[in-house]
């Protein structure tokens, strides 16, 4: 067990164990902060994106080969920043050009998508921006890169940091 | 089935509204906010074999793949929200228990729309 895990079964003994009626104030040492947020968020679309192609792909692939592609791409893109933010942290470089991979992708889909919707005959997870899940797909990265960025400017890496 | 689908909305977004609260206010997840969080996954778990027992009693869904996705990945998903808020003690713990909630809120408005036959 390293140190780290130690100070959290430490943490929770006393929060959890301790008050039950009201949470305890934050942060707390080996916090991730929003990076927690962002690795559930980005798990989801994981599993969502993931699901999703390979159900249509396995259906009928021949119906939107393109659209279903692309949802692959999505997909793997999504477990990709998923492991690098669980791995790597804030102030990992794979993370940033994954992230900005992502947003490269979601606007070059979107943009496809609205100029030739030939190709898409079924949508896929980036279509017309990530309409069909409520846009979340477009803004994920913008706040994953401003949160990225924000950490590399903010603190100097560390020896333990550089993953 | 609809009397179901309310409760586990209302407890849905009640415990979305106390995991904000507890982010506003600065509080990792305590007692009361993981009990929240194992109360969505409970009526969510009773939603999904009830919906279970109706397609087992003769119901039609004509999408079963999507349907038993869409309830696994919703107890999994708020399974995997109160573990994230037990290692990360802080308000982030908090508001990631309340996404969970509000994202299994959405997975039940498409879950009508998979299977509304299930629901009538």
């Amino acid at each position: 067990m390293t140190d780290r895990d130690t100070r959290r079964d430490t943490d929770l003994g006393t929060t959890v164990a301790g008050s039950s009626s009201q949470g305890s104030r934050s942060p707390r040492s080996g916090s991730r902060g929003f990076e927690a947020v962002l690795i559930i968020l980005y798990a989801l679309f994981a599993t969502a994106a993931t699901a999703r192609s390979v159900v249509q792909m396995l259906r009928d692939f021949s119906f939107a080969p393109v659209a279903y592609l692309l949802s692959l791409a999505a997909a793997l893109t999504y477990i990709a920043v998923s492991i690098a933010l669980v791995r790597g942290g804030r102030r990992s470089r794979i993370a940033l050009v994954l992230c900005l991979v992502e947003l490269v992708g979601v606007l070059g889909v979107g943009t496809l998508s609205l100029l030739d919707p030939a190709l898409f005959p079924d949508a896929s997870v980036w279509s017309v921006f990530g309409e069909g899940y409520g846009y979340v797909p477009l803004l994920l990265p913008v706040i994953a890169l401003v949160y990225l960025l924000r950490g590399r400017h903010r603190a100097p890496q560390t020896a333990d940091d550089a993953r | 089935m609809l009397a179901l689908s309310i409760l586990v909305s209302v407890v849905c977004s009640l415990t979305a509204l106390l995991g904000i609260y507890y982010a506003v206010r600065d509080l990792s997840a305590d007692l009361v906010l993981l009990g929240a969080c194992a109360l969505v996954a409970l009526v969510w778990a009773i939603f999904g074999i009830t919906l279970g027992l109706r397609d087992l009693g003769g119901g039609h869904p004509e999408d079963r793949i999507t349907l038993y996705g869409y309830l696994l990945t919703g107890f999994a998903m708020v399974l995997g929200g109160g573990w994230v808020s037990l290692w990360e003690r802080s308000r982030w713990g908090s508001l990631v228990i309340a996404v969970v909630s509000l994202v299994a809120m959405v997975l039940l408005m498409r879950l009508h729309q998979i299977w509304p036959g299930g629901f009538a």
